[in-house]
């Protein structure tokens, strides 16, 4: 079921918006035009990927420098080794949606998804 | 505890403790030795002076780009100063807000993007507010500003960076332009120099193994110039009569006839500054800022010094050459023009280093006496005395 993100207006190129999903997830308007949608949380220690840097179509941790491909959620930089997933993102009247992936995530140890082990 | 220093009690306030006082002596009394060796001096002039009043801290182009930082000791503190995108000037405790660790431990460096603790990963921008942490989206409750690093009170005057510790700032107009006023007669002499717009031609970090009271009360002075300056004394012959430095409001001291420029041979200087009028060519200005700041004015070059008191017997006091820009761009040679006040600084550090071992002598238990050129140091002994109560 896709999720309301935000207007895009409300999302200028080069910013990142959180959506408080379980898991949460984090839509990135890049600087070249592109909206892309990932897991917020790095899979190396819980840090919210929306609080990182964005450059490109790579989004580094800004806890330990992690780079994770915005594309395909790939780790590209250390010490993160698993990918993210990544979700699909839709702009319908002018407002942000996201369809999550129906995937498990790969998340941090120490993190759940509310409901489960 | 042991002693608490006395330095309020009716005797030491009028000054008449360290030698025989007698009405109409020409000699009047320095502070007691113990102002000079006592670690819990130091540590009330820490609180009660470095950290309470305005600290020229880093000269602002010392942080060039985003991202450039540096740390530097006020007081008993250390404080992380950096340049955020804005190229505005931001100074912090350089506290983690989490467990305390030091932020940064280096003198200078540069950061890309962010300030990371080394010990649990605290992540704040370069203003200072709390980007990131372990968990931290776990915490939704800690507001980010509020566990933002802890700035500082900040101004820039002269192309320096001046910061003040203390919860409420003493005026920079009073103390600061005050200083320069009371000096020169208007603070607007000064801005005919442009210091602000200088560049900085030679940086040299003395590291001064004396007290930084010596250091002012040496700097105040200029009954040691022909003594120990004859370089200065050269250039600045008015220097040999005692009474020159900062004796007389407005005064700068003149070149003598056969000098061409403020230069440690007497050789012509470098490209006058063009805001100097012409009642301040061919003459020296000296200006103390209370408590570690001195500045000295020449027609071609402004020389600034700032000191970093670390210990009761322990000062470094960074000194900078700022020329016009197109003079530090062009490379021309800058060592005679440099050398002068070099040696200048080195015979001052020299004769303040062979002071501070016999503060502690018994027989400078109570002190030594100032001579009349000498006696508007007693202004600041009774300033230093009132402000550490």
């Amino acid at each position: 079921m896709k999720i309301l993100a935000c207007p895009l207006a409300a999302l200028p190129p080069g910013e990142a918006f959180r959506i408080e999903a379980e898991p949460p997830i984090a839509v990135f308007h890049t600087e070249d035009g592109e909206l892309h949608a990932i897991d917020d949380t790095c899979t190396h220690q819980d840090a919210s990927l929306a609080d990182g840097w964005l450059e490109g179509c790579e989004i580094e941790c800004p806890l330990h420098a992690s780079r994770f491909d915005l594309r395909t959620g790939r780790a590209d930089a250390p010490p993160a080794k698993l990918p993210v997933r990544t979700h699909q993102v839709a702009v319908e009247d002018g407002d942000i949606y996201v369809l999550p992936s129906d995937t498990p995530p790969n998340l941090p140890p120490g993190v759940t998804v509310k409901g489960t082990t | 505890m042991t002693s608490v220093p006395e330095p309020t009690s009716p005797t030491d306030a009028t000054g008449l403790t360290g030698v025989t006082a007698r009405t109409g002596s020409s000699v009047i009394p320095t502070l007691p030795g113990r102002y000079y060796t006592d670690p819990e001096i130091f540590a009330l002039e820490q609180k009660n002076i470095f950290e309470s009043m305005w600290f020229c801290a880093s000269r602002s182009s010392d942080l060039a780009r985003p991202g450039a930082f540096k740390t530097v000791q006020i007081g008993t503190e250390s404080i992380l100063i950096t340049r955020a995108r804005d190229r505005s000037i931001h100074a912090f405790f350089n506290v983690c807000r989490h467990r305390g660790a030091t932020i940064r431990t280096e003198e200078s460096g540069e950061v890309k993007r962010a300030f990371q603790c080394s010990y649990h990963a605290w992540t704040y921008d370069l203003e200072g507010k709390l980007i990131a942490a372990p968990n931290l989206t776990k915490m939704p409750d800690l507001d980010r500003v509020e566990y933002g690093l802890v700035k500082v009170h900040l101004r820039e005057w002269l192309g320096y960076v001046w910061v003040c510790l203390a919860d409420t700032p003493p005026s920079f107009e009073e103390d600061v332009l005050g200083a320069v006023a009371e000096r020169l007669g208007t603070v607007e002499l000064i801005d005919n120099y442009d210091v602000a717009g200088l560049g900085v031609g030679r940086r040299i970090v003395y590291d001064v193994r004396a007290n930084w009271k010596l250091i002012v009360e040496n700097f105040m002075e200029c009954y040691h110039c022909a003594t120990i300056h004859p370089e200065l004394t050269e250039v600045l012959p008015e220097f040999a009569d005692g009474y020159a430095a900062q004796y007389f409001v407005g005064h700068g001291a003149e070149f003598g006839e056969e000098i061409q420029g403020f230069t440690v041979d007497g050789s012509e200087g470098l490209e006058r500054i063009p805001g100097v009028s012409e009642d301040q060519d061919r003459r020296y200005y000296a200006i103390t800022i209370k408590p570690q700041v001195f500045i000295n004015l020449v027609p071609d070059h402004v020389i600034v010094l700032r000191m970093i008191p670390l210990a009761v017997d322990h000062t470094v006091v960074e000194c900078d050459w700022l020329y016009l820009p197109d003079v530090v761009a062009s490379g021309k040679d800058l060592d005679k023009s440099v050398e002068l006040f070099h040696r200048v600084n080195q015979q001052d550090f020299d004769a303040c280093e062979r002071c501070q071992p016999r503060m502690s002598s018994r027989l400078y238990a109570k002190g030594g006496v100032l001579v009349p050129s000498e006696h508007h140091i007693g202004a600041f002994h009774e300033w230093v005395q009132a402000r550490i109560g």
